[in-house]
C-alpha cells in the first residue's frame, strides 16, 4: 500500500456481475491491471484465507460482485450506549488503507476489496427505504464497511450517489474518508444535504497507526477545497487514542483544522475513543506487533467491547471537546459515537433524549424538508 | 498388511517418528488386557531393518508393563513416511478426539514428512477443527516445540489454545520462571498472569524476565512462609496493578471508603463492573424480619451521612 491512489494487483469479476455498467466502468478505469472472470469467489477466498496475512493479502485484489442482500442497513451501533439513528449503505466492502485499529479486520469474513455493481438494485432499495421514512430526517452514509472515497477514482460512485441524494431532501447523505481522493467531488455541483466527512487523528497516530492514509494536513487541505467548492463538511475524531503527549497532539490538529476551515461550514464533529471487541486484539497483535495502542487500560464495557476505563475516556473527551468549542467558537455540533449518557452529561453537559433527539440535533441545522 | 506375532523387544521404541501421544494413563488398558487379552494388534512398519511402532503406543506400553514377551501386530508394507503417518492420522481421526498437543504433533509431522503448508492449512486444519489460516498452523507448530515440562503442564491443566499461545510468546527462561506460578492457578488466573505480564512488558518496552526478577516479585516467589497458591495470587495482584494502575487505584479508593463507612458485615455495596455504569448495588442477606429491619435502618442511617455521598464520586 502507498499513499497514492489504490490500484489493485488484479481484478476478479464474478461471471454474473460482468454485464453491469459499473463493471465496465471499473475495468476501464483500472487500465492495464489484469482481470479474470470467475464463476464465484469461494475458491479465491479460500486461497486468500490460507495465506499468512489474509487481511493484508486480500487488499491486493478487487472483487466485482453483486449485493445479494440489502444495501441499506441500520448502523448496528452497540448495545447499552446511546445511538444516533444512522443508516449505512454497503456498496464497497473493505478498505485499501491498513489502519492498526480497523474493526473491519474482525468484522468482515471476506478480506478482498469488494465492489457491488448492481446499482439498479441499490437505487430501487433506496427509493423504497426513503419513501418509507419520508416523515423523518434520515442520516445515511457509505463509510462504515469501507472508506467512502478510497476507490472513487475506480468506481466514480460518489458522483452517482450525490446526484441521487440531491433530490432526496429528507436525507442527509455522508461520504466518510481518510483519503484525498476528491477529484470527482470537486467536479460535481454541491448539494445542501450531502456532507463530505474526514476521519482525523493526532499527527502521531495518523503517521504510525493509519498505514496508507494521507497525512492529517493533507486531509484538512482536501476538506478545505471541498468546503470552498460549496459542500458542507464534517469530521470524525474516531478513534481517539491515548498516546504520549496526546493532549498536545489533538490540540494541534483541532487548531489547524478550525483555523483552516470556517466552523460554520462544519455540519458536525463526532468523538469516539478507541474501542474494540476482544477478538480484534489478537488480530492487531498478529498484524501490527509493534503497536502499543491496545495495551492501555481497557475494560469490558456494557456491550462486551474493550474501551478505555471511564475516567480516562472522560479526560480525553473533556479536553478534546474543549478544544473544539474554543477554536470552533461554539458553532460546531459535537456528538459522541457509542457513548453512555453519563459520559455525555459529564463531558458535554447535556444528554440527548434518545437517539431520535440526537438525530434531530444533527439534522435540523441542515434545514431538511420532512413531510 | 500382514499379521504376525512379534517379540516385544523387537519393536524399536526409540524411534518415535509416528508418535503423537505422550500423556496417557495405562491403568484401564492394563486391566482390559489382563481380562480379555490384546484384541486390537498394534501397527508396525519396517525401517532400516527395525520394526518401528506406527500405531498403538498405549497398547505396547501396557503390554511391556504386563511383561508380555510377544504380541500380535499388523505389519504395514509402506515405505513412505507420509503415507504411513496418514494411517496413524486417519485411524485416530475416525475413533477419537485429539488433544491440543496431539494436534500440534500431527501438524509438525505432516510438515516434517513433506506435506506442503498450503495443503496442511486447506485440508488438515479443518479436519482437526482448526480454522484454515496459516497463522493457526504456525501457532500449533510453535506449541510442538515447547519444553517437555511445559507440555506436561499443558496436558495436566488442560490449558486452552489462547493461553498456550501466550506461553509460546515467552522465552524458555521466562517460561521456567513462570511455571511454578502457573501450576497452582486456575484457567482464568493463569491466563490473567500471562496476559498482564506480556502486555506490561510490551507497553513499557521491557522484557518479562526483568519484571519477574524484580525485588517485589522475588520476595514473594522466594518466601518460605507462603504456599504456592498464595505466591501465585500475590504475583497476580502485583501484575494487575502494574497493568491497570488507574483502575486499581480507583478500586482501592472505593474499598477504603467502604471501610470508613463501617457497613454491617452482612451488607455489601458494589459499583458496576469497572465503574462503567452510573449505578451501585446493595446486597444483604437476612434470616428474619428483625434482621431485615436492622439492615434497612442501618442503610438509611448511612445514606444520610456525609461520607456516604462520596460514593457517588465513583460514578
Amino acid at each position: 500500500m502507498t499513499k497514492s491512489k489504490y490500484i489493485p494487483q488484479k481484478v476478479f469479476v464474478e461471471k454474473r456481475s460482468f454485464d453491469f455498467p459499473l463493471t465496465k466502468r471499473i475495468l476501464k478505469n483500472v487500465g492495464s491491471v489484469p482481470s479474470e472472470v470467475i464463476d464465484d469467489s469461494k475458491e479465491l477466498l479460500e486461497d486468500i484465507k490460507a495465506s499468512k496475512d489474509a487481511i493484508g493479502a486480500g487488499k491486493k485484489y478487487l472483487l466485482i460482485t453483486r449485493q445479494r442482500g440489502e444495501f441499506v442497513k441500520p448502523c448496528p451501533c452497540t448495545p447499552g450506549y446511546l445511538g444516533c439513528n444512522y443508516f449505512i449503505l454497503n456498496i464497497d466492502l473493505n478498505c485499501p488503507l491498513d489502519c492498526t485499529y480497523c474493526i473491519l479486520q474482525h468484522y468482515l469474513t471476506n478480506p478482498l476489496i469488494t465492489v457491488h455493481v448492481n446499482l439498479e438494485d441499490l437505487w430501487r432499495q433506496l427509493d423504497i427505504f426513503l419513501q418509507r421514512k419520508k416523515h423523518r430526517a434520515i442520516r445515511i452514509g457509505t463509510g462504515e464497511l469501507g472508506d467512502s472515497l478510497a476507490l472513487d477514482h475506480i468506481t466514480e460512485n460518489s458522483m452517482d450517489l450525490i446526484s441521487y441524494f440531491r433530490k432526496k431532501r429528507n436525507a442527509i447523505f455522508e461520504l466518510k474518508t481518510k483519503t484525498v481522493n476528491i477529484k470527482n467531488i470537486l467536479k460535481i455541483e454541491p448539494a445542501p444535504n450531502v456532507i463530505i466527512a474526514w476521519s482525523l487523528n493526532s499527527l502521531r497516530i495518523a503517521r504510525v497507526e493509519e498505514k496508507g492514509a494521507p497525512s492529517v494536513e493533507e486531509r484538512i487541505d482536501a476538506a478545505r477545497r471541498v468546503s470552498e467548492r460549496g459542500f458542507r463538511i464534517a469530521f470524525h475524531f474516531d478513534p481517539i487514542i491515548r498516546h504520549p503527549d496526546w493532549e498536545e497532539g489533538y490540540k494541534e490538529v483541532i487548531k489547524k483544522l478550525l483555523s483552516t476551515i470556517d466552523p460554520a461550514r462544519i455540519a458536525w464533529i463526532s468523538l469516539g475513543s478507541l474501542r474494540f471487541p476482544p477478538s480484534l486484539k489478537g488480530i492487531i497483535e498478529e498484524r501490527f506487533p509493534r503497536t502499543k495502542i491496545i495495551y492501555d487500560e481497557f475494560v469490558k464495557g456494557k456491550d462486551g467491547k474493550l474501551r478505555y476505563f471511564k475516567p480516562l475516556r472522560l479526560e480525553l473527551y473533556k479536553k478534546i471537546a474543549g478544544f473544539i468549542k474554543d477554536w470552533g467558537r461554539e458553532k460546531v455540533p459535537i456528538y459522541f459515537c457509542m457513548e453512555s449518557e453519563g459520559v455525555w452529561s459529564e463531558a458535554l453537559g447535556w444528554i440527548p433524549k434518545g437517539k431520535e433527539n440526537l438525530e434531530l440535533y444533527l439534522s435540523s441545522p441542515l434545514g431538511l424538508s420532512v413531510t | 498388511m500382514k499379521k504376525k506375532n512379534l517379540p516385544l523387544k523387537e519393536i524399536f521404541l526409540e524411534d518415535e517418528r509416528f508418535r503423537i501421544s505422550y500423556y496417557f494413563s495405562l491403568e484401564k488398558l492394563i486391566l482390559s488386557i489382563q481380562k480379555v487379552g490384546l484384541l486390537n494388534p498394534p501397527l508396525v512398519a519396517l525401517r532400516d531393518k527395525h520394526f518401528i511402532l506406527v500405531l498403538g503406543w498405549k497398547r505396547v506400553l501396557a503390554c511391556i508393563k504386563l511383561s508380555l514377551s510377544s504380541i500380535p501386530v499388523f505389519v504395514l508394507e509402506e515405505e513412505d513416511d507420509l503415507k504411513t503417518f496418514l494411517a496413524v492420522f486417519y485411524e485416530n481421526l475416525a475413533t477419537r478426539e485429539f488433544s491440543l498437543l496431539e494436534k500440534a504433533e500431527i501438524l509438525r509431522m505432516l510438515k516434517k514428512f513433506g506435506e506442503e503448508e498450503k495443503s496442511i492449512v486447506k485440508h488438515y486444519l479443518p479436519l482437526l477443527n482448526i480454522p484454515s489460516a496459516l497463522s493457526n498452523l504456525e501457532s500449533y507448530l510453535a506449541f510442538s516445540q515447547l519444553e517437555p515440562e511445559v507440555k506436561k503442564a499443558i496436558h495436566q491443566k488442560d490449558i486452552p489454545f489462547s493461553s498456550v499461545k501466550l506461553l509460546v510468546g515467552f522465552t524458555h527462561q521466562e517460561r521456567k520462571l513462570l511455571l511454578p506460578l502457573l501450576l497452582p492457578a486456575g484457567q482464568n488466573k493463569l491466563k490473567g498472569i500471562l496476559e498482564d505480564l506480556k502486555e506490561i512488558s510490551r507497553r513499557n518496552d521491557t522484557n518479562p524476565k526483568k519484571i519477574l526478577s524484580s525485588k517485589e516479585i522475588l520476595d514473594i516467589t522466594g518466601s518460605e512462609k507462603l504456599s504456592p497458591l498464595q505466591k501465585t495470587d500475590k504475583v497476580r495482584l502485583i501484575l494487575r496493578k502494574k497493568r491497570y494502575p488507574v483502575l486499581s487505584l480507583r478500586e482501592e479508593s472505593f474499598d477504603s471508603l467502604l471501610k470508613k463507612l463501617r457497613l454491617p458485615k452482612t451488607v455489601k455495596v458494589k459499583p458496576s463492573q469497572f465503574f462503567e455504569e452510573e449505578n451501585f448495588t446493595v446486597n444483604f442477606s437476612f434470616e428474619n424480619s428483625e434482621e431485615l429491619k436492622a439492615n434497612l435502618l442501618k442503610l438509611q442511617e448511612l445514606s444520610s451521612k456525609k461520607e456516604f455521598s462520596s460514593i457517588f464520586k465513583f460514578k
